[in-house]
C-alpha cells in the first residue's frame, strides 16, 4: 500500500448526527473522506457487538454518534 | 427544525403550492369564493428544476442577498436557502443581465426566459390568511444611528449572523470589520411600546424572548467570556418554560439585564465601537461602551398586507392586525375567511402553530360536508411476492447534474456496482429524483424482474419517501429499498479529493447492496380509527374542541367532573376588551347542549383507560355507575385553577382577596365595592417564585382590567398596582397605557424586597419600597387584590392512563414545544387549555380548536398505517426478564397474558405503539427481539462489507 | 483486546450542528491516523484464510 488511508466505521443516529452530516454536505463543508457511515435508527440500537465486529473486520477506527 | 414540515407540505398530494402568487380579488361568500390570483413569473420551470444549483454557480451577476438581510451576496439566479420548498431556483429580473449562461448550464432544461405573468382563478369554500409580519425598520429612529453606524444591527440581521448557513457561516463577527465582538448590547422595544410617530404602541410579544435566546446562543458560539447586556423596560417572558429560560440566562449564563431607557448612541472614533448612554430605573445617567449593538425590532403588518385586507374588506385593529373576537379567535370580520399567525396579533411560534391548527379546524367546519370530495388519493398497485426468491438487485447511481458526477467518477461506481453479488442491473441517471426517471425506474424493475433496489444519490432524509413510492408503483414492498448517500456525505464534502471520494462511494454502494440483499418485505400494521371522540373537561377550551369536532361530523363525548359546563370562565367578569364573559360562555354552553352530536357527561370521572390510538376504551364513573366509552381519540382539557395564596395575610381579612374573588364581587354586585378610597393590587403572588418559577401569563392584563373597572366606577379612587414586570403582551399593551393615563399608580418591586400587607387595629396597610424614590412607602388600603398564580389541576392518574408526561410545574408536556403544542407524543391524545399552560380565553379557545384540528387529521383517515420498521419478539427465545418493558419509552412491549395458549409470560411488542428506536433490541440479553429493517443481520452485513471481502 | 482506546470514539451532535460534525470527523480521523493501521486482527485473519 503506497499511501495508507484509515477506514473509520461510523454509526450515526438517523435523527441527530446523520442529519448533521447531511447539513454539512448542504453547506459544502469539507472533511476527510475516511468515514463509512452506517445509519442506525437511534443510538439506543447500538450494541457492543457492532463495534467489535467492525474492528474484527479490520476497521481502523469506530465512531458512534448520537 | 421546520424542514421536515416543509418537505411534508411540499410532497403532500392534496396541497398545491402556488409560489410567486398574490391574491388580487375575492368574490362570493363563505362556502363559495372565487379567488383571482396573479402569478408572477419565476423564469424557472418548477416541475423541471431539481435544485442542483448549477445555474447559480455559473451566474456572473452578484446581487444583495435579501434572505441574509443584505449581509451577504447571492447571484441573480438564486434560492433563499438550501432547504427551501419547493426546492427550485428563481431568477431575479432586477439584477439578471440576461446572458443566458444558466440556460446553457441547466441540464434539466428548466430555464424559461419567456415566462410571463399569468392570472388564475380558484374556487374555494374557505380562506385562511397567514401573511405574517415584517420586522420594524429602525432607520427612522435617529438616536439609534441604524444605517449610519455599521455595528448597529437589527435582531433579524443578528439571527442570520448566528446561523450556520448565514453570511459568516455561524461565526460570530460584527459587520464593520468582521472582528469578533467582546461586548454586545441588546436594546428592547425598538419600534414597540413606543408612543412616538412612526413607531408602534403595542408590545410585539416576541422580542424579550428572542433577545435572551440570541444572547445565550451568542455566548455558546463565542465562549463564556462574551459580555451580553440586555437593556429593557419590562422583561416579558410569559410563555411556557420561558421564565426558566430567563432565569437561567441571568443566573447560569451571566447575561446582564439592565432596566433602563437608552438615551443616545455615539460612535467611539476609530474603533467601530459604540458608546451607549442610558438612564437607569433610579434616574441615574450611565454610559458604557459596546462592540456591537443589536436592536430588538418589533413585528408589524406590512403595507402589502394592509392593502390586501382592504381589498378583501377585512377589519383591522388599531395596530393594523386582523380584528378577531375573544370567542372567535381565528375568524376575521368576513365570514368564511380565517386568520392565523402574526397577522392575527404579534406572537411567537407555538402560538402561531396553535392558531394555524385552529384556523384549519374553523375552515374545516364549513367544509365538513364536502370532505374528501376533491381530494386525490394514490392508486394501489398489487404487491409482488418476493419471499424465497434470490435477491435481484438494481442499482441506480445518480449524477445529480454535476453535483455528484463532478467529483465522484459515476461510471466507474456504476460499473463496480454491476460486479457486486446479486446485482442484476446497474445504471446511472442524470437526476434520479426527476419525475420521468421515476417512470423509467418503474419500467426497469418490471422488465428486469428486480426485487431489491439501491439508489446511490442524496440523502434518505429528503428523498427516501419519493423512491419508496416508486417501488410501490412498481409493485415492490417499499422496504426492499436502500439509499446510499454519495452526495451530502460524499461528493459535496470531499470535492478536493475525487479519487478517495470515488473509493468511498464504491464502499458505500457495496455496503448498501449487501444490506438490501437481506431486506425482507415488511408489513405495516393497519389500524381502524374509531370515529367517536372524547373530550376530558368541559371548560372553555374543552367546549371549543368538542364543538369543532361535532361540527366536523364526529360524535363527541364531554366528560366533566363538576356539575356544569364552563369551567374557570364562569368565574371571570370581563375580557380585557370589556366583553361580558359569562354571557358569552352561556351562549357557548347553549350551543353545546343543542348539538345532537355532543354528549355531555357531568359529575363524571375516568377510572380506567385501555387501548391505544384509534381504539381507546375508557371507563366512565358517575354516581356509582360505570360505563365503557369506546373512542378513537382523546382531548385532555382538564384545566387549572387559581392558587389560594399563603402570603400577604390572605384569608385573615375579607378585604384581602384574589383576582377571581374580585371578579365574583363584580359579578354579584357586592356592596363592598361601593365605598372605597384606596385599592392595591399585588402581582406575581405565587408565580415567578423559586417554588413556582413560571409566569401565570394572564394576571397583568387581568389586574389592570379590574383596576380600570374600579377606576371607572370611582374616578377618585386611588389605585396602586405593585408589580415586578408588567406583561401586557401584544395589543393588551393599550390597557397598560390607558391605566397609566387614568392615573393608576404602578410601583415596581423585586423578589427580594416584596411588599408587606399588615393589619393594624382594623387598618389595612401595604408597605413597599418605591423604586424611583428608593424609599419605603406605606399605603393604607380598603382592598388588597392578589394576582394569584394559576396551578394545574394535576391529575397524575390521568397522565398515567394516557401515558402522557407532566412537567415540574404539573402542566402537561406537549409533543413539541414549538411545532406540536396541542398534541402529545402519545398518538391519538391531544391537549388544550390551561392544562397545557396558563392562558387567556382567546388563546384557550384557539387551542381547543387546534386540538380538534389535530384530532381530525387522524380521524379523517379512518384507517392508519404504522411504520414497518418496528421491533418484534421471538417468544421462544424470550427469558421473560422484562428489561424491554421497563426500557421502552413508548410502552410498546408487554408480557403475553398468563392464560394465553402460546408463550404465556413472554414478551410481545405492540407494532402500533413501537417507534422502531431499537432500544429494546440492544437491551435484550436473550437476543429475542428483532428490529425489522435494522436487524443484526443487516447491520452486520454493512459492517462486514466495509472492506472488500475478496 | 489489544485495541487502542483511541480507535473508538463517541459523540453527541444535534442535526443542526454541521460545524461540530465536521470538527468531530476531523478529530476522529486525525486520532485514528496517528495510531496507524489496525493490525490487531490481521494475523488471525490470515490464519483463517
Amino acid at each position: 500500500m503506497s499511501h495508507w488511508e484509515p477506514k473509520i466505521v461510523s454509526f450515526l443516529c438517523n435523527w441527530c448526527s446523520y442529519g448533521a452530516a447531511d447539513l454539512a454536505g448542504v453547506s459544502r463543508m469539507e472533511y476527510p473522506p475516511n468515514i463509512r457511515v452506517i445509519r442506525i435508527p437511534c443510538t439506543g440500537r447500538m450494541s457492543a457487538k457492532f463495534i467489535l465486529a467492525a474492528f474484527r473486520q479490520g476497521a481502523d477506527g469506530v465512531w458512534v454518534s448520537g | 427544525m421546520i424542514s421536515p414540515k416543509l418537505v411534508e407540505v411540499g410532497r403532500h398530494i392534496n396541497i398545491e403550492l402556488m409560489t410567486c402568487s398574490e391574491v388580487e380579488s375575492v368574490e362570493g361568500e363563505s362556502g363559495n369564493f372565487e379567488v383571482t390570483l396573479v402569478n408572477h413569473p419565476r423564469y424557472i420551470d418548477l416541475a423541471k428544476c431539481t435544485g442542483c444549483g448549477e445555474c447559480a454557480l455559473h451566474c456572473p451577476v452578484t446581487a444583495v442577498d435579501s434572505f441574509n438581510m443584505g449581509l451577504d451576496d447571492r447571484k441573480a439566479t438564486y434560492i433563499d436557502y438550501a432547504q427551501a420548498v419547493p426546492l427550485a431556483f428563481t431568477i431575479d429580473t432586477d439584477t439578471c443581465i440576461g446572458c443566458g449562461k444558466c440556460e446553457t448550464k441547466c441540464m434539466a432544461q428548466a430555464i424559461r426566459f419567456d415566462d410571463k405573468e399569468r392570472k388564475t382563478t380558484l374556487n374555494v369554500g374557505s380562506i385562511i390568511l397567514s401573511p405574517g409580519s415584517q420586522g420594524f425598520d429602525p432607520s427612522g429612529l435617529e438616536y439609534l444611528g441604524y444605517g449610519k453606524y455599521a455595528n448597529v444591527i437589527t435582531s433579524l440581521e443578528f439571527e442570520r449572523i448566528l446561523s450556520a448557513s448565514g453570511p459568516y457561516s455561524g461565526h460570530l463577527m460584527r459587520p464593520l470589520d468582521r472582528r469578533e465582538p467582546a461586548k454586545i448590547a441588546w436594546f428592547q422595544c425598538i419600534g414597540s411600546r413606543d408612543l412616538s410617530e412612526g413607531a408602534n404602541k403595542y408590545c410585539s410579544s416576541v422580542c424579550c424572548m428572542y433577545a435572551i435566546k440570541e444572547s445565550v446562543i451568542a455566548k455558546e458560539h463565542a465562549g463564556s467570556d462574551l459580555d451580553c447586556a440586555i437593556f429593557y423596560m419590562d422583561m416579558r417572558t410569559p410563555g411556557k418554560d420561558f421564565e426558566k429560560y430567563y432565569n437561567d440566562a441571568r443566573d447560569k449564563h451571566g447575561i446582564r439585564f439592565i432596566k433602563s431607557r437608552v438615551h443616545t448612541i455615539d460612535p467611539v472614533p476609530g474603533t467601530g465601537d459604540l458608546e451607549v448612554r442610558y438612564v437607569t430605573d433610579g434616574g441615574e445617567m450611565n454610559s458604557e461602551i459596546f462592540n456591537l449593538v443589536v436592536l430588538s425590532v418589533g413585528l408589524q403588518t406590512s403595507p402589502d398586507v394592509i392593502r390586501l385586507a382592504n381589498r378583501l374588506g377585512i377589519e383591522l385593529t388599531r395596530g393594523n392586525f386582523c380584528k378577531t373576537e375573544t370567542f372567535e379567535p381565528v375568524a376575521t370580520s368576513k365570514q368564511g375567511i380565517f386568520v392565523c399567525g402574526a397577522f392575527q396579533g404579534p406572537k411567537d411560534i407555538p402560538q402561531s402553530v396553535v392558531d394555524s391548527s385552529a384556523a384549519a379546524a374553523a375552515a374545516g367546519e364549513i367544509l365538513s360536508t364536502a370532505r374528501n370530495t376533491l381530494t386525490r388519493s394514490k392508486e394501489i398497485v398489487p404487491e409482488i411476492n418476493v419471499i424465497n426468491e434470490r435477491p435481484r438487485i438494481g442499482v441506480f447511481v445518480c449524477r445529480c447534474g454535476i453535483n455528484i458526477a463532478g467529483v465522484v467518477d459515476v461510471p466507474s461506481v456504476t460499473e463496480y456496482a454491476a460486479t457486486l453479488p446479486y446485482v442484476d442491473f446497474a445504471t446511472e441517471n442524470l437526476y434520479t429524483c426527476s419525475q420521468d426517471t421515476q417512470e423509467i425506474i418503474t419500467q426497469i424493475i418490471k422488465e428486469k424482474n428486480l426485487n431489491r433496489v439501491v439508489v446511490a444519490s442524496c440523502t434518505p432524509k429528503t428523498h427516501e419517501a419519493l423512491f419508496q413510492e416508486t417501488l410501490i408503483n412498481a409493485g415492490l414492498n417499499k422496504y426492499l429499498f436502500e439509499m446510499c448517500n454519495i452526495r451530502n456525505q460524499d461528493s459535496w464534502v470531499h470535492k478536493n479529493n475525487p479519487e478517495l471520494a470515488t473509493e468511498k462511494a464504491k464502499d458505500l454502494v457495496r455496503m448498501s447492496v449487501t444490506r438490501v440483499a437481506l431486506m425482507e418485505p415488511l408489513k405495516e400494521a393497519e389500524l381502524e380509527v374509531n370515529q367517536t371522540t372524547m373530550v376530558l373537561g368541559g371548560g372553555i377550551s374543552g367546549m371549543a374542541a368538542a364543538r369543532s369536532l361535532a361540527r366536523q361530523g364526529y360524535e363527541t363525548h364531554i366528560i366533566e367532573k363538576s356539575d356544569r359546563l364552563g369551567g374557570q370562565a364562569l368565574n371571570l367578569f370581563q375580557t380585557p376588551e370589556g366583553e361580558d364573559i359569562r354571557e358569552k360562555v352561556s351562549l357557548y354552553i347553549d350551543d353545546i347542549n343543542n348539538n345532537e352530536k355532543i354528549h355531555v357527561h357531568l359529575n363524571t370521572t375516568i377510572t380506567r383507560v385501555d387501548g391505544f390510538v384509534g381504539n381507546f376504551e375508557s371507563e366512565l364513573y358517575s354516581k356509582n355507575e360505570k360505563q365503557i366509552l369506546k373512542h378513537g381519540v382523546a382531548v385532555l382539557a382538564t384545566g387549572a385553577s387559581e392558587l389560594k395564596p399563603v402570603e400577604y395575610n390572605y384569608g385573615k381579612d375579607p378585604r384581602i382577596i384574589t383576582n377571581l374573588d374580585l371578579d365574583k364581587k363584580f359579578i354579584q354586585k357586592d356592596p363592598m365595592l361601593k365605598n372605597l378610597t384606596s385599592a392595591v393590587f399585588i402581582q406575581c403572588v405565587g408565580s415567578r417564585e423559586p417554588q413556582r418559577p413560571y409566569c401565570s401569563r394572564v394576571c397583568c392584563a387581568h389586574s389592570i382590567q379590574s383596576a380600570l373597572e374600579l377606576k371607572r366606577r370611582h374616578p377618585d379612587l386611588n389605585v396602586f398596582i405593585l408589580y415586578r414586570d408588567i406583561r401586557t403582551y401584544g395589543e393588551h399593551e393599550y390597557l397598560y397605557q390607558k391605566a397609566r393615563k387614568t392615573g393608576i399608580i404602578f410601583i415596581k418591586f423585586s423578589l427580594d424586597n416584596k411588599p408587606e400587607v399588615t393589619l393594624q387595629e382594623d387598618q389595612l396597610r401595604v408597605g413597599v419600597r418605591d423604586h424611583i424614590l428608593n424609599r419605603p412607602l406605606e399605603i393604607s388600603a380598603d382592598l388588597v387584590i392578589l394576582a394569584s398564580a394559576i396551578v394545574p389541576n394535576g391529575d397524575e392518574k390521568l397522565a398515567n392512563f394516557f401515558k402522557v408526561p407532566t412537567n415540574n410545574d404539573g402542566f402537561f408536556v406537549e409533543k413539541h414545544a414549538k411545532l406540536g403544542p396541542s398534541e402529545f407524543a402519545t398518538d391519538g391524545v391531544f391537549l388544550c387549555g390551561l392544562a397545557h399552560y396558563p392562558k387567556p380565553i382567546d388563546e384557550s379557545i384557539a387551542q381547543g380548536l387546534a386540538a380538534a384540528s389535530r384530532a381530525v387529521t387522524l380521524l379523517s383517515r379512518k384507517n392508519i398505517f404504522m411504520s414497518g420498521t418496528v421491533a418484534m419478539t421471538d417468544p421462544a427465545y424470550c427469558s421473560s426478564c422484562g428489561v424491554c418493558i421497563s426500557i421502552c419509552p413508548y410502552s410498546a412491549p408487554s408480557f403475553i397474558p398468563d392464560d394465553d395458549r402460546f408463550f404465556p409470560g413472554r414478551a410481545q411488542i405492540n407494532p402500533v405503539l413501537c417507534k422502531g428506536c431499537g432500544l429494546c433490541v440492544a437491551s435484550c440479553r436473550s437476543g429475542a427481539i428483532h428490529l425489522k429493517g435494522f436487524d443484526n443481520d443487516q447491520i452486520f452485513a454493512q459492517i462486514f462489507s466495509v472492506n472488500e471481502v475478496i | 483486546m489489544g485495541i487502542e482506546p483511541g480507535r473508538l470514539h463517541f459523540s453527541w451532535i444535534s442535526s443542526a450542528e454541521s460545524t461540530k460534525f465536521v470538527d468531530v470527523v476531523n478529530d476522529v480521523t486525525a486520532g485514528v491516523k496517528a495510531l496507524g493501521p489496525n493490525k490487531t486482527f490481521l494475523k488471525t485473519e490470515a490464519k483463517v484464510a
